[in-house]
């Protein structure tokens, strides 16, 4: 008997050494623990050990940002598995999508997922603009992080784009086809743009072949670095609060030109920042990451999967016929977040294509440069901005409108159709 | 005081709800995957299995649990098939339900499901593993359906590509309608030559027609003539007035010179005569009772003017140069009597016997009915000097069986938008379809439709590799040159019988042995005045009035160039032989389809002047196998040995008497 409990002691404390070595903190139980935890591990440093209160709030941000960020995971999980299986040459790649659907084992979970979380990325990623714009979020000392988020934005439906192509349908051979055209209608660089985006003239197995590497590496890699640099600038800059109360002067008062951290403390950086003395802070306005901010977001995670799921089981992903360049779909539709162009392209091509799409990027680049006064921050619709969240909020439901009315609203030759009557 | 650091029991509650929740949608994923369709189907046939295989046969069956594919790389195939299908090629399971049956008939031994897996033959998403995907019935986004049983036979049409495949009864019809409404006119038809076509030319035609004929044509040409093979071009009454006038203006040639006939000495008894000597219903129709190679004369003389039929019995080539119409021998006084009789008996009664004087010199409406030639297309049949470089009016029909149909293109609410159904009515009503269809109306039944519908979509779009197509051989054209070439083309042997599969049907004798079967003297005489070797038969070579020299002629040729060196060599042939032979022609029974003297049945030829008739080689060769030179014959094989062919032989040489028992 001696013996058992001598080799199970031994066997138990192998067990815990074997442990230790991997989690340097074990499962924490002091709040040193906890803290430690958070900025010990590889994966869980980019949270702040402890975080204010506030700043948890589900209203504040909606966890959208979070949201669009768990997407991006699926999406790189179950395209990677997709990956497996998908051949990336016509008529190869049309009947990948046929044997996923058939033969491979949860293969049709598997696409349905990658599409409706592709498509919810969009959404959310637009959402999570108007987000953090609604909230003041790109003032300083955010501007940069703001534009690293249109980038974002921009690689978002780039890898969107690139992926619709892959099914090689009539549904991603058309879109494509409109959506290389509208690229094609600008001015001198046009025919340009248009070539280096097809590696031809042609939607043929080359565009194929190079949608595809952007679609599995390039545009991922791009992401991945700026979500990096995005998430490192969260972090340095912290979430963004409404000013707190007037707080005791201090000389070299620098107070407004940046809107008060929610960290009280720096973290391995030199501030010149005035810190809010620690002293002054409410204690009880701050709370340790683990659990408070960690459940929160694997709760988020949860009901993103628990969504994605559901959809994907309910709801299948479109195929429609393997893609024959000689039958054109009446109407061809670009992908549905390009759909707003392509309504402002049966207007004008020039005005449509080119000039809007550029004029929107190039705005929302200088958003935080054109509009620097720290007013605001912290709050939704504060009423220092309100000139500046009405102008938002009307380009953002043009923006909206126009999309439905080319989803909906627009029928064979484009002509304009009443959704009910289809 | 501090805050808890601990989380709330609000948290722990949603934590626990929805990782249960969580958990309830993952395994969903799972029992989705493997309560599949397929794989429930396959466990009961399983069940099935048990009960009606023996525990030996069991233990051989493939496993179950599995997807199972044919995979056909040259077709870029891949059929599922028999995942649910599993009993297909087993004979246990012909009585089983669906969807385990064995497959039905002989089929899967002629075509071996590991070549041809399922979809060549019935159509469907092969790559689907359920029924809905698999397009039992007609799913969206898949265009290419299981065919029902009325329409298979076109997949069958897509490798069999010859005119006539066998066991095909819809689709070999369907072929022959294409072939004969002359299709590949105005479209691009793979698998249609334009050799079938056949429509006069109408260079002439001012010569030939009466005008009220000519209006009355243009309306309806099934008015006049209830199997034209002109279709209802749906005319205009100003378009009929323009083409009437730009086609009588055409008057290239005129026809042969009639001026020097007395046409009252013309007697129609005679020309009666003189028209059933020559068997003109072998390839015309009067009154419902004729061939039907060459137009029909039951009112032929409403029709034509009597001076251009005098020149066309003369020479038809003289106006219709590729006409199939032989030219008669025949004096000028027959030709005025047959013509007597044409436009005198065979007269359409309410039509006036003088024809109207007209005259067209309205270059506008001549020209008006040009535009409306050409519009029309009337080119494409009635070849048009001037007009030979205008393309094909009708699109190509290049992959029509493959051809995106959607509802949009039919017109008429109540119709399944399917590929067959627009077919049909394209072809049955072309102009309820689309509002500017130039197609005429050709009137087709609606079994023609329905097989030329068949016929249709055995035309697809990929090529096939040729190890998967059989196709008849391409023939060789036959036109003879020299003095026996003209006399061919003269008589227009071709248009009858055929030399190495070129030429017409109606004959039952093609000329590629016929000199070694045929004795010269009789050739010669038979030339001059053909007599009927069957008696039953109703079709008998016409007598051509041809000359003595024109018939050794055409016998030297025989004999020279068409012969089987396999079927010569002398034989001998004593008495002794005969008498055998005789035995035996009782022994076998000959008479009772042979005729012999003065008595025999009718089935076979008379073989009374075997002796002056036929060569002995070839009657050896013919008793030893008959079936070898004219397959479906109803000679039997009597298997003869060798000797008692000859003795056969010998005895029918010595026959030489005609049916009258008369030596010559």
């Amino acid at each position: 008997m001696s013996v058992l409990t001598a080799v199970g002691e031994r066997g138990l404390a192998t067990w815990r050494a074997v442990r230790r070595s991997i989690f340097r903190v074990g499962w924490p139980r002091t709040d040193k623990d906890r803290a430690a935890a958070m900025i010990s591990s590889v994966v869980l440093h980019v949270h702040p050990a402890k975080v204010q209160r506030h700043s948890l709030r589900a209203s504040y941000t909606l966890g959208l940002g979070l949201i669009s960020f768990y997407l991006f995971g699926v999406l790189i999980v179950t395209g990677v598995v997709l990956m497996l299986y998908y051949t990336p040459h016509p008529p190869d790649a049309y009947r990948s999508m046929k044997d996923l659907q058939f033969v491979v084992t949860f293969g049709l979970v598997l696409r349905n997922m990658h599409r409706w979380a592709a498509h919810a990325m969009v959404f959310v990623v637009f959402l999570h603009m108007c987000r953090v714009f609604f909230t003041g979020g790109y003032k300083g000392p955010r501007q940069f992080n703001w534009v690293v988020g249109v980038g974002l934005l921009l690689l978002t439906l780039g890898l969107s784009f690139t992926g619709y192509l892959l099914p090689w349908d009539q549904l991603a051979f058309w879109a494509i086809t409109v959506g290389s055209n509208i690229a094609g209608y600008a001015p001198w660089l046009g025919a340009e743009v248009k070539y280096l985006l097809l590696g031809g003239n042609v939607i043929g197995a080359g565009a194929l072949l190079r949608f595809y590497v952007l679609h599995c590496i390039i545009l991922p890699l791009l992401a991945i670095m700026l979500v990096a640099v995005h998430f490192y600038r969260v972090r340095k800059d912290g979430l963004s609060a409404p000013p707190l109360p007037e707080p005791p002067p201090v000389e070299e008062m620098v107070a407004g030109r940046f809107p008060p951290s929610t960290r009280s403390y720096g973290l391995m950086a030199l501030t010149d920042r005035p810190a809010q003395p620690v002293v002054e802070a409410e204690p009880d306005d701050e709370v340790l990451a683990w659990p408070h901010l960690l459940y929160r977001e694997l709760l988020l995670l949860l009901v993103v999967l628990v969504v994605l799921h559901a959809v994907a089981l309910l709801f299948n992903a479109p195929l429609e016929e393997i893609a024959d360049p000689t039958r054109t779909p009446n109407p061809a539709k670009a992908p549905w977040y390009f759909l707003g162009l392509q309504e402002l392209v049966s207007y004008s091509a020039f005005v449509g294509g080119v000039l809007v799409p550029t004029l929107m990027v190039l705005v929302l680049v200088l958003i935080p440069y054109l509009d620097p006064a720290p007013r605001g921050v912290g709050v939704w619709f504060a009423p220092e901005r309100s000139w500046a969240n009405r102008v938002f909020a009307a380009l953002a439901s043009v923006t909206i409108l126009v999309t439905l009315v080319g989803m909906f609203f627009r029928g064979p030759n484009w002509a304009w159709v009443w959704p009910w009557t289809q | 005081m501090r805050t808890p650091q601990r989380a709330a029991v609000g948290f722990h509650l949603a934590f626990a709800v929805l990782g249960v929740v969580f958990l309830a949608i993952f395994s969903w994923v799972f029992l989705k995957e493997y309560l599949t369709e397929w794989r429930t189907t396959q466990a009961q046939f399983d069940q099935l299995q048990r009960r009606v295989k023996d525990p030996h046969a069991l233990s051989l069956a493939a496993p179950l649990g599995d997807i199972r594919q044919v995979w056909l790389p040259d077709v870029d195939r891949v059929d599922r098939c028999t995942t649910c299908h599993l009993g297909i090629d087993d004979p246990a399971f012909a009585t089983a339900m669906e969807p385990y049956t064995t497959h039905p008939g002989t089929w899967l031994q002629t075509h071996a499901p590991d070549r041809f897996g399922c979809t060549i033959c019935h159509g469907g998403q092969g790559e689907a593993t359920d029924f809905r995907n698999a397009a039992h019935r007609p799913i969206p986004n898949w265009s290419d359906p299981m065919r029902p049983p009325e329409l298979m036979e076109a997949n069958c049409g897509t490798c069999h590509r010859e005119r006539r495949p066998s066991q095909t009864f819809w689709l070999e019809r369907g072929r022959e309608v294409i072939a004969n409404a002359g299709c590949i006119a105005c479209h691009d038809v793979p698998g249609f030559a334009l050799d079938d076509l056949r429509a006069p030319r109408l260079e002439s035609v001012g010569y030939k027609v009466r005008p009220d004929w000519l209006r009355k044509w243009l309306a309806d040409p099934k008015g006049y003539l209830l199997q034209a093979r002109m279709p209802n071009f749906r005319l205009e009454a100003a378009e009929i007035e323009g083409l009437t006038a730009f086609l009588l203006a055409q008057r290239e040639t005129a026809p042969l010179d009639s001026a020097g006939i007395d046409w009252s000495k013309a007697d129609p008894d005679r020309g009666r005569t003189v028209f059933g000597e020559a068997r003109c219903v072998t390839c015309h129709t009067i009154e419902g009772r004729g061939g039907t190679m060459g137009p029909e004369l039951t009112t032929v003389g409403s029709k034509v003017g009597r001076d251009w039929l005098f020149g066309f019995i003369k020479d038809p080539a003289h106006d219709q140069p590729g006409t199939l119409m032989l030219r008669y021998r025949f004096t000028d006084e027959q030709i005025r009597d047959v013509v007597a009789y044409l436009t005198e008996e065979l007269v359409d009664v309410e039509t006036p016997k003088t024809p109207p004087e007209v005259r067209y010199v309205d270059p506008k409406l001549v020209e008006s009915g040009r535009q409306t030639f050409v519009r029309h297309g009337c080119y494409s049949c009635h070849r048009f000097t001037g007009m030979m470089a205008l393309g094909k009016i009708g699109p190509s029909l290049v992959g029509i069986g493959d051809r995106a149909i959607e509802p949009t293109d039919f017109k008429i609410e109540a119709v399944v938008p399917t590929r067959s159904n627009w077919l049909f009515l394209k072809l049955r009503e072309p102009d309820r379809l689309a509002d500017e269809s130039r197609m005429p109306t050709y009137g087709f039944s609606e079994t023609d439709a329905a097989a030329a519908v068949v016929a249709l979509l055995s035309i697809r779009r990929a090529d096939l590799p040729a190890s998967r197509v059989t196709d008849q051989p391409r023939l060789a054209r036959y036109e003879p040159q020299g003095a026996f070439g003209a006399l061919v083309a003269r008589y227009r042997c071709l248009s009858c019988h055929q030399v190495r599969g070129w030429g017409g049907e109606l004959s039952t004798v093609p000329f590629d042995r016929i000199g070694s079967q045929l004795q010269h003297s009789y050739l010669v005489s038979y030339l001059q005045l053909p007599s009927a070797v069957r008696v039953s038969l109703e079709e008998r070579m016409p007598q051509f009035h041809m000359t003595r020299e024109e018939a050794e002629t055409l016998a030297d040729y025989f004999a020279d160039v068409f012969v089987d060196d396999s079927l010569g060599g002398d034989i001998q042939l004593d008495a002794e032989a005969a008498r055998r032979g005789e035995q035996l022609f009782q022994t076998l029974g000959c008479r009772g389809c042979h005729i012999v003297g003065r008595t025999g049945g009718y089935v076979g030829p008379d073989l009374s002047d075997s002796g002056r008739r036929l060569k002995p080689g070839w009657i050896e060769a013919w008793l030893s196998e008959p079936g070898k030179w004219k397959p479906g014959t109803l000679q039997p094989n009597y298997g003869l040995k060798p000797e008692e062919a000859r003795a056969l032989t010998a005895y029918l040489m010595t026959l030489s008497t005609d049916r009258s028992g008369r030596k010559p």
